[in-house]
């Protein structure tokens, strides 16, 4: 049976800035207060919060309790999670998870990074001695060798992805929240003239790191009615999965962990990869949108770039791509980048999504992806199904 | 294209060893390329680890590898990270081993627009800081 006993009651999400000068707090007070506002509930109703981590305060160790002082929050329930880009969907489940322990009854998740005006990373373990001395240009180098081994197994489409790049940047072009930098028409002749970074990745292959928060409401859904939620969306189906084939040392690096993400939840959420309706994928590079195009089963292994081919991925399309623009296209608020797609399907699903609505809004996949293990795929995936109350 | 042994010659910084990778750079020292195998399962492992990833024992004695692979995929680097600076397209491969791991590095020796997936490479070394590192070159 299908559990619809959670609900999102309310979102927000700031403008994505470049090198903004503004701290992780400042950003993340505005998301929630947004959120509140759009949910139409007091601050005092907050007693969880599910935080994703910053590169702007990384090292913080308090961080999650000196955030929701900074809020002005009491809470029951307090957690940090460190998944990447990856964290704001499996914050959706961990607060979900919460709500049904009985430990809180409605959780703040939020996630804040303006990591281009601050960036106190250092992640260390094996990148000093076996990453640093031989020059990998970072997400872009490990990112090619993905690329390049798929290319060798399948066949890599660059027009493909050039379709991809430009049905993107038309939904940037949409959205008054996207990163102003980025608000440019582009060609897929554009893309295939962008400069190599790292063969073949070209520069419009890449996310550009910016500034930006999101914030959302989750509480249950016998509660929302309770609290008089106008609307509501259900998370119905999630997966997750840290780490992937990590006992194969000469694993495929062209597979991943959407894989088995993405057969949990639809699993849950009784659905096939045919039943939904928008496809709100984390996309840190072109490719990984192919890739999990793939892993969720919308097409076969290998066949990612002829699925890009064959369809209309626009808002308007058989089955509209990040419609806000994407994380490549509207911009990467570092470790809260995740959040991005999932406050764009939020949108699209409350029916808030303006001039780039899309028209059959019943439910949406969203994706995240976190880190990158040494010489494989990404390492974390989320997959999060949505449905409109 | 003239090749150059090392485009990153001089600019490597020195590995930032954690204490568990000692063998490592102790053999390193001798231009010798240590990989952890574990004694329970017969499998090879790398990067080092605490314990072995296949069984989660602290079975694992360090052998020397035999320095022959082939290259399992690869690029071609245009914008270094630091603190690389104004370096020419460089070779980032990841190399499997005949021992059944990979190992990311570069190829040296090599003009970049010959290589290839699957083309056979072998162990040599370069300098990080002062400290020897294991790269490869065609073989």
């Amino acid at each position: 049976m299908i559990n619809r006993d959670i609900a999102i009651i309310g979102f927000a999400e700031t403008k994505i800035e470049f090198r903004s000068g503004r701290s992780v707090y400042d950003f993340a007070g505005e998301a929630m207060a947004g959120a509140l506002a759009h949910a139409g509930i007091e601050k005092s109703e907050i007693d969880g919060m599910a935080v994703s981590s910053s590169f702007a305060d990384a090292g913080n160790p308090f961080y999650g309790p000196i955030l929701s002082a900074y809020l002005g929050l009491e809470l029951d329930w307090c957690q940090v999670t460190d998944l990447g880009g990856a964290s704001a969907s499996g914050n959706i489940a961990r607060a979900a998870a919460a709500i049904k322990a009985g430990l809180c009854e409605t959780v703040l998740v939020i996630a804040s990074d303006p990591q281009s005006s601050q960036n106190k990373q250092s992640i260390g373990a094996f990148r000093g001695e076996f990453q640093y001395p031989m020059g990998i240009m970072g997400p872009p180098g490990y990112f090619a060798l993905i690329s390049q081994r798929y290319d060798h197994q399948y066949g890599l489409d660059p027009k493909a992805l050039g379709k991809l790049a430009v049905t993107q940047r038309n939904h940037a072009l949409m959205n008054d929240l996207a990163c102003e930098k980025l608000k440019k028409p582009i060609t897929v002749d554009d893309y295939l003239a962008s400069p190599m970074i790292s063969d073949p990745i070209r520069m419009l292959d890449c996310v550009m790191v910016c500034d930006g928060a999101s914030a959302f409401i989750v509480t249950s859904t016998e509660r929302a009615k309770k609290m008089g939620a106008k609307k509501m969306v259900h998370p119905i189906g999630y997966g997750e999965r840290v780490n992937y084939m990590e006992t194969n040392q000469t694993p495929d690096i062209t597979e991943g962990g959407h894989r088995a993400a993405g057969k949990r939840a639809f699993e849950r959420a009784g659905m096939t990869p045919s039943d939904i309706k928008m496809f709100q994928p984390y996309d840190d590079f072109l490719i990984a949108i192919v890739m999990q195009l793939e892993h969720l089963g919308f097409c076969e292994t290998g066949r990612g770039c002829q699925f890009v081919n064959e369809r209309d991925m626009s808002y308007r399309g058989d089955l509209p791509l990040n419609t806000g623009g994407g994380q490549i296209s509207a911009g990467q608020a570092g470790l809260a980048g995740g959040a991005h797609n999932l406050s764009e399907a939020l949108r699209q699903l409350f029916g808030e999504a303006g001039s780039r609505q899309v028209k059959d809004h019943a439910n949406a996949i969203v994706t995240g992806i976190g880190w990158i293990p040494y010489g494989r795929n990404w390492g974390s995936s989320t997959a999060l199904i949505l449905e409109a109350a | 294209m003239s090749i150059e042994f090392d485009p990153l010659a001089g600019q490597r910084p020195a590995p930032i060893p954690l204490n568990l990778t000692k063998p490592f750079w102790d053999g390193a020292q001798d231009k010798k390329l240590m990989l952890q195998y574990c004694t329970q399962s017969g499998k090879y492992q790398f990067y080092p680890r605490p314990v072995s990833v296949y069984t989660g024992g602290r079975d694992l004695e360090w052998r020397e590898a035999s320095g022959k692979g082939h290259v399992y995929s690869f690029s071609l680097s245009y914008k270094a990270p630091p603190p690389f600076k104004d370096v020419k397209p460089y070779i980032v491969a990841s190399i499997e081993l005949e021992e059944g791991v990979r190992i990311l590095t570069n190829i040296v020796n090599c003009d970049p627009s010959t290589v290839r997936i699957d083309m056979p490479v072998r162990l040599t070394w370069v300098l990080a800081g002062t400290v020897n590192y294991p790269v490869f070159e065609p073989a």
